[in-house]
């Protein structure tokens, strides 16, 4: 049955309305989250910051939260960033704030903060000038942890990102001996950390990565300036530490390499 | 001229007056004189009082006439008791007098178209010499580096001697005529003494026997022109590598103005130079210079400035210096109590300076230490040292945010020592725990700190601060991050803030305020402040953020690893060794003697009074020997020798000290001589020196012109064989030119008052 020809334009303007809410509304809610991740102006100082980097991912897309906009920078935030920190007040004389705080690029604030955390990084891509701030604050002295991509088409795309910051620089597996496994604790042997999908499937890896590859680029003094957890989840084993379904092991794992690579990152 | 006049009218020369004793002759008492002038003058007055009454006079008149009499008839009274003046004269054909003629290469410098011996000969044959050997045994001398004998003017050659040691030449020439009746010295010359200053035992021997020492000077005070390095004035040792500022001192005339260039080399290697303005003529002139000491081992530095067009004297443009670079790394151990950014950026500062080697050890956890830079696995295993030959092992301790409470005092005690006794440098720095937060000032370290920290807590605040050098700060190498001073300050103004700042109470009195820091509504507060204290040096830096100027600063910028290696290198520069060699001149200018020292301490850094100690010494060529040295008394520890560079070059003595079979260490130092570089440079007549030399001995100083009435000069001397004379002094023209004086006077008074 065919509506009658007002009901149809109705139904068009409304559609047409809700779209064009969506294309205000949504972007508004966004701007307001955008608002609430930027805080730098947090009145709570401290040495260490936990620093979540915000980027621009290739699918141009920047946001919080699943499902429509969903974007991959904040993978697990800020659940995961806050039981980490909880675990860093715990177990390290690291007099660091309490909440996390996300960082991005389009600003030189990135500075005041030399240890960076960013996952889902296959999706990140860099402006020219993003791509030279980062450059420069690795060879400064910053630090950046890279977590939770899979797989060989996820690497590819990360690499491209990589390319744009430091072309010039190989990458290299790190070996048991390496110092920033024996930071804080002893992690010479160490096994795959798989996400939340474990709890359900009881794999361990995700698309086609099933060996973790620990790795990192090096500065010209052999310091290591981007560490690299390749075909793991470290970010989900702490968001899910609480879970009991969630093996301890993975969590005790995640949390250490963690620590090892911040103690890392503050000393080298 | 003066002299000729005062001659006339007193009969005898000033020397008599100076020197001799005003007396009265006549074997008629004394006291019947004044007993006589007082009659005299009374009888005048009662006269010239009865007379008042009489007179047409005003009083005051007839007080001036009755004074000008009283004064003819005391002078003539005076006349009849014979006043003279008693003298020692020496007894002429009896005593010897000493010619000295300067033949040091200054004396070669001419002026007025003929040089200074040549104008000393000159004078000498004016009848000078003719005249002495009238009255006197002459002796001609001359003088260089030693004082040789000559038979006439003719030995005397032209001037060569490389340098000029007047003190000690006297010195000689007194011991040579001991048994001689030496009755004055006449010394011709420019005064230039090599060693600066007359020898006070050469002053005393003069004394001794009473020989004056007539000082004849020749040579201008200043070149016309002509720029002269005083001094040069640079560390005696750094690390390899290290930026040096020398200060080096001149002095110009007739180039005011001008723009040479100065510069510091090295075997021929430029290693700095810079524009100078000339200042005014004769004007002393600091200006510095900045450079890279390059790497270990003895280094030669020459000090130039430019010569000018025109320049009389171009060999006093250069100076010399050695500084002894050292080419060991320096360790530093560095305790920080908690894991934070300023920790990573101070390693990686020292970790690009190959003369540093940091140690550190890292509270991770409450009871986890990270330990980094360590040469073995054992070493700090068991925590902080509690031994002293643990600590000492480093030449510096730096302290971060941990608080005093987690040392035990035997430790805060250690640390004391460290700087103390050790010589080593300690620097606190700003944190969460350091300074008033962490009660260091209760702790037995606080005696060793630059300052008296507040007695407050919560002095330190994650709130920016600026910075800004003081004074002090502009001129110290820690603080140097461009050579140019002024725009070092500039670029200090310009740093970005700092992550933090700590209150650190107040600078100590002997305490250096390098830097300050600024932040709103406070006042300013000390940034970075050291001290000297005890053999050591220690140091606070009121921050735990200066890692923020590598992260803000532009890629590149080495402003974050500069100031961080230069505050290192200070701590730990002049921390002493076990051994430490030394010398009394680093640079023998024609001279041979050297005094070899070592100070010897053992492994807790206690003198070491019971070592044996030995030296080799290579000299040029590859020469070598070797020699002991003993203990120095009452001074442990410490042992010299004496040394003897026979030919010019350098030298480098290794001293080596041992108690019993074990080696308690080795010390290296070296020396040089030159030769042929004295005598370039003080070539204006040294007046001052030849008057200073005259007066403490009973002579006096002539210029050339005088020299042919020195005859007449000379015989009132205390020395050599003597003869005390009276001479008569009732018939000088003064005296009779006084008494027409006194009575012309009196006749022209009264006739113009109306009386006559």
């Amino acid at each position: 049955m065919r509506l009658p020809l007002k009901w149809r334009s109705v139904a068009v303007a409304l559609s047409l309305a809700c779209g064009l809410a969506l294309l205000v509304c949504v972007p508004a809610a966004h701007s307001q989250a955008d608002d609430d991740l930027d805080d730098y102006g947090s009145q709570e100082k401290a040495e260490f910051y936990w620093s979540r980097l915000r980027y621009t991912s290739s699918y141009e897309m920047s946001g919080y939260g699943y499902g429509f906009g969903f974007a991959g920078w904040s993978r697990d935030y800020p659940k995961a960033d806050r039981q980490f920190l909880m675990a860093l007040k715990r177990l390290t004389r690291i007099q660091m704030r309490s909440t996390e705080q996300v960082v991005s690029l389009k600003s030189d604030m990135i500075f005041n903060y030399p240890w960076v955390y960013a996952v889902q990084v296959a999706n990140w891509s860099f402006t020219d000038a993003e791509a030279k701030r980062l450059r420069e604050y690795l060879l400064k002295g910053g630090f950046l942890m890279v977590d939770d991509f899979h797989g060989t088409n996820d690497w590819q795309r990360f690499m491209a990102g990589m390319r744009q910051v430091l072309p010039d620089r190989p990458v290299e597996d790190l070996s048991d001996s390496d110092e920033i496994f024996h930071t804080l604790y002893d992690l010479g042997e160490r096994f795959q950390v798989p996400g939340e999908q474990y709890v359900n499937t009881g794999r361990t890896y995700e698309k086609d990565g099933y060996v973790p590859k620990w790795r990192a680029i090096r500065d010209d003094k052999g310091r290591i300036i981007v560490a690299i957890c390749h075909n793991m989840h470290l970010g989900d084993a702490w968001e899910w530490a609480d879970m009991p379904e969630y093996p301890e092991k993975f969590a005790s794992m995640a949390f250490r390499i963690g620590l090892n690579y911040i103690v890392y990152g503050m000393t080298h | 001229m003066f002299a000729t006049l005062f001659e006339f009218l007193f009969k005898y020369p000033q020397a008599v007056f100076a020197r001799g004793e005003l007396v009265l002759a006549s074997p008629r008492p004394q006291w019947m004189l004044w007993a006589l002038i007082a009659a005299a003058v009374a009888g005048l007055a009662v006269l010239v009082g009865v007379r008042h009454r009489r007179s047409p006079l005003a009083a005051w008149r007839l007080a001036a006439l009755w004074l000008m009499d009283s004064l003819l008839i005391a002078l003539l009274l005076l006349l009849l008791w014979e006043p003279s003046i008693a003298i020692t004269e020496l007894k002429p054909r009896q005593n010897i007098v000493a010619v000295v003629i300067d033949g040091s290469r200054s004396m070669g410098i001419a002026a007025d178209r003929a040089t200074r011996e040549e104008q000393a000969v000159a004078a000498l044959k004016s009848g000078a010499l003719q005249r002495l050997g009238e009255l006197y045994q002459t002796r001609l001398y001359r003088l260089g580096a030693e004082l040789t004998r000559i038979r006439g003017l003719e030995e005397l050659g032209p001037p060569s001697a490389p340098a000029t040691h007047i003190g000690s030449s006297l010195e000689q020439l007194v011991a040579e005529t001991a048994e001689l009746p030496l009755g004055a010295i006449v010394l011709l010359s420019d005064g230039g003494e090599n060693s600066g200053s007359l020898p006070r035992s050469a002053l005393e021997a003069l004394r001794s026997r009473h020989v004056p020492v007539f000082t004849v000077g020749f040579g201008s005070p200043d070149a016309a022109h002509d720029i002269e390095l005083e001094d040069a004035s640079v560390a005696s040792r750094a690390l390899a590598g290290s930026r040096l500022v020398a200060t080096v001192t001149l002095r110009q005339s007739g180039f005011r103005g001008r723009k040479p260039r100065l510069s510091v080399s090295e075997g021929g290697k430029l290693l700095a130079s810079r524009e100078i303005a000339l200042e005014a003529d004769g004007k002393l002139q600091r200006e510095e210079l900045t450079f890279n000491v390059g790497a270990a081992g003895s280094r030669t530095l020459e000090f130039a400035v430019e010569p000018q067009p025109g320049e009389q004297n171009r060999a006093n443009n250069t100076l010399t210096r050695l500084v002894s670079v050292v080419g060991e790394p320096h360790r530093v151990l560095y305790f920080e109590g908690e894991p934070r950014w300023e920790y990573k950026f101070i390693r990686r500062a020292a970790g690009d300076d190959p003369q540093l080697e940091l140690t550190s050890m890292l509270r991770t956890t409450e009871n986890k230490i990270y330990r980094q830079g360590i040469r073995d696995p054992k070493e700090l295993a068991d925590g902080f040292p509690t031994r002293e030959e643990d600590l000492f092992a480093y030449q510096a301790l730096v302290i971060g945010s941990v608080d005093a409470g987690y040392f035990t005092p035997a430790q805060q005690q250690l640390m004391l020592s460290f700087v103390d006794r050790r010589g080593g440098g300690l620097l606190l720095l700003g944190g969460r725990q350091s300074l008033a937060d962490g009660v260091w000032g209760g702790s037995r370290v606080a005696e060793a700190l630059p300052v008296v920290l507040p007695d407050a807590h919560d002095t330190f605040q994650r709130v920016p601060a600026t910075v800004s050098l003081t004074p002090a700060g502009a001129d110290s190498l820690i603080c140097r991050l461009v050579d140019d001073p002024l725009a070092n300050t500039e670029r200090w103004r310009k740093l970005p803030y700092l992550m933090d700042y700590q209150d650190p109470g107040r600078a100590k009195p002997a305490a250096v305020v390098l830097a300050e820091m600024h932040v709103p509504q406070h006042p300013a507060m000390p940034l970075l402040i050291t001290e000297a204290y005890g053999r050591g040096r220690s140091a606070v830096l009121a921050t735990g953020g200066t890692w923020r100027w590598q992260m803000s600063l532009p890629l590149g910028d080495n402003t974050h690893e500069l100031f961080w290696q230069q505050l290192l290198r200070w701590l730990v520069a002049d921390a002493p060794d076990h051994v430490v060699a030394a010398v009394s001149e680093p640079l023998l200018l024609d001279a041979a003697h050297e005094e070899l020292s070592a100070e010897v301490r053992d492994a807790t850094y206690l003198p070491a009074a019971d070592a044996h100690v030995a030296a080799r010494v290579i000299g040029p060529g590859g020469t070598s020997s070797e020699l002991d040295l003993a203990p120095a008394p009452n001074a442990p520890g410490r042992y010299q020798a004496q040394w003897t560079a026979a030919a010019p070059g350098l030298y480098v003595a290794e001293v080596t000290a041992h108690r019993g079979a074990e080696e308690i260490g080795r010390g290296t130092v070296a020396f040089r001589r030159l030769d042929g570089v004295a005598e370039s440079f003080h070539t204006g007549q040294n007046r001052e020196l030849l008057e200073q030399l005259a007066a403490s001995t009973g002579g006096r100083y002539l210029e050339p012109a005088e020299l042919p009435d020195i005859a007449r000069t000379v015989p009132y001397s205390q020395g050599g064989i003597t003869v005390r004379q009276l001479k008569e002094l009732w018939n000088m023209p003064a005296l009779f030119l006084l008494m027409l004086a006194l009575k012309a006077g009196e006749w022209l008074l009264r006739r113009a008052w109306g009386v006559v």
